[in-house]
């Protein structure tokens, strides 16, 4: 009875971190384009505050620190739409937390196989903002009807409607990310378990440094391969030296 | 007339929502009508608005962060509309049409190609330390330059109109962009060093190794240079990194055989 008890307290458990993880995905989804853009949307925040309201704000810090610099190099410019790195750290910070007690797993194996399972979904989002962005030129024919119709009360709401596309993008990414993880994390794991426990912490390393890489490549400024490797050298010297 | 406060504060605070309908057809066009409307409503009657509002919603697009410039400049222009005074020589969507795209070019590098990374880079030292403030040194140190630029860029434009493109040419804000990035990837470069020298500490490694590092992280950004994606570069440094693994592990397992 006391097992029953347990098991159906930890559904409901699992149920209200899904739901949690699902609030902070709408408002860091809605800060990514539609509105504020305060940047409560990067990796860097959005895991962290998913991790603190899911009550492991430490797994969050390692996820905003593993994505962070990934698609940094990938400005919204104009009309391009980089992959979600928001729905990616929320989803791989609720996937850390919700499976960890499950598998009797924790530590940086665990947050890596989320993130290479969470990475590769994140092009959902492309997909799905790209859909809500195209929905909106509805939005644009509606306004102008309701100008036809003289009211302008209408004409502002046409604008706020725009939210909801949006606000459904960010939810759609985040659970297609979610589903695919708690699907296929549980039959990955007993199988990468072993061969990450050699190479975890390199991989954890390995993560921010190609971002940063990339950074390096495509940041429009003549002298950065320099600018880089001298700073570099110098912070390592320093540190090694000193 | 003169717009009050109250109405200049809720046009600018309704620039927070100036991409809640961004759609391929107007990018910020709806967004930018919304933001003016409180102003709008103030400047002229309701049969005017309606045609004013067909003439405002068209395509629009410029960078969140200086969109308050424009808006404020806008403001001033239908302001002098409504009282008569649109003299000035040139017509305001054209004003928007000519500014949007430099605008937005320049906010571009400077917000999201320079100091997005550079603080990024400086949270990131935080966050390699454990520290759970990271995030909030992140957010405050990030929103104090565009938090700024909303706000003082917003009061510059509604004062200055047309003049206010003289206000941002002062700046010189194409050279901040630059050297901001300049800046940003000497954090970066200073970042990697010291996760490099912090995970060959633990690892208990000779630490000249770490200055390898710098030869992979240049071919990944000459590969990324040539357009190849992040998503193909991890998945290439993950699966060497795995199976270099699992090969050093076999080779300790016969060496101690």
């Amino acid at each position: 009875m006391a097992q029953v008890d347990a098991s159906e307290k930890g559904e409901r458990l699992i149920f209200v971190d899904l739901l949690l993880g699902a609030v902070v995905a709408l408002i860091c989804g809605l800060d990514r384009v539609a509105i504020f853009q305060i940047m409560v949307s990067r990796p860097i925040v959005a895991a962290p505050l998913a991790g603190l309201v899911l009550g492991d704000p430490l797994a969050g810090l390692q996820v905003g620190l593993l994505v962070e610099l990934l698609w940094l190099a990938r400005l919204p410019v104009g009309a391009a739409v980089p992959p979600d790195d928001t729905q990616v750290a929320i989803a791989a910070t609720v996937m850390v937390i919700i499976l960890g007690p499950m598998l009797n797993a924790s530590g940086t194996e665990l947050t890596l196989i989320s993130l290479l399972v969470a990475i590769p979904l994140g092009k959902f989002g492309q997909f799905f903002d790209h859909y809500a962005r195209h929905y909106n030129v509805r939005l644009a024919r509606q306004i102008e009807l309701a100008f036809e119709e003289g009211s302008i009360a209408m004409a502002e709401w046409q604008h706020l409607r725009g939210l909801i596309s949006f606000s459904c993008a960010a939810v759609a990414t985040y659970v297609v990310i979610l589903l695919g993880g708690l699907l296929l994390i549980p039959f990955l794991w007993p199988l990468l378990h072993q061969p990450l426990s050699y190479s975890g912490d390199w991989l954890a390393l390995a993560l921010p440094l190609v971002g940063i890489a990339v950074i390096l490549g495509t940041v429009n400024v003549s002298r950065a391969i320099t600018l880089f490797c001298a700073s570099f050298g110098m912070a390592f010297l320093l540190m090694w030296l000193v | 007339m003169t717009l009050s406060w109250k109405t200049r504060l809720h046009v600018w605070f309704r620039l927070l929502f100036l991409q809640a309908s961004w759609n391929f057809e107007r990018i910020q066009g709806l967004g930018f009508f919304y933001a003016l409307l409180p102003g709008l409503k103030k400047l002229y009657s309701k049969d005017e608005l309606l045609s004013v509002g067909q003439r405002c919603v068209g395509y629009f697009n410029t960078h969140p962060y200086l969109a308050p410039l424009v808006a404020g400049a806008v403001l001033k222009l239908e302001e002098e509309r409504a009282a008569g005074h649109g003299d000035s020589g040139i017509d305001i969507n054209e004003f928007k049409e000519m500014v949007a795209a430099p605008y937005a070019a320049i906010g571009d590098a400077l917000f999201w190609g320079g100091l997005r990374p550079l603080v990024a880079g400086i949270a990131l030292f935080f966050c390699v330390k454990g520290i759970l403030w990271a995030p909030l040194v992140f957010l405050v140190l990030y929103n104090l330059v565009p938090m700024w630029f909303r706000i003082v860029f917003f009061q510059r434009g509604y004062r200055q109109g047309l003049r206010s493109i003289e206000f941002i040419q002062r700046h010189n804000l194409p050279d901040w962009a630059i050297h901001t990035k300049e800046a940003a990837v000497v954090v970066l470069g200073g970042l990697s060093a010291f996760m490099v020298f912090s995970h060959l500490n633990t690892q208990h490694l000779p630490e000249w190794l770490g200055l390898l590092t710098l030869i992979p992280m240049i071919v990944m950004g000459l590969i990324a240079r040539k357009g190849v994606s992040t998503l193909w570069l991890i998945t290439l440094t993950s699966l060497t990194i795995v199976l270099g693994g699992l090969f050093w592990a076999d080779v300790v397992r016969l060496i101690n055989l």
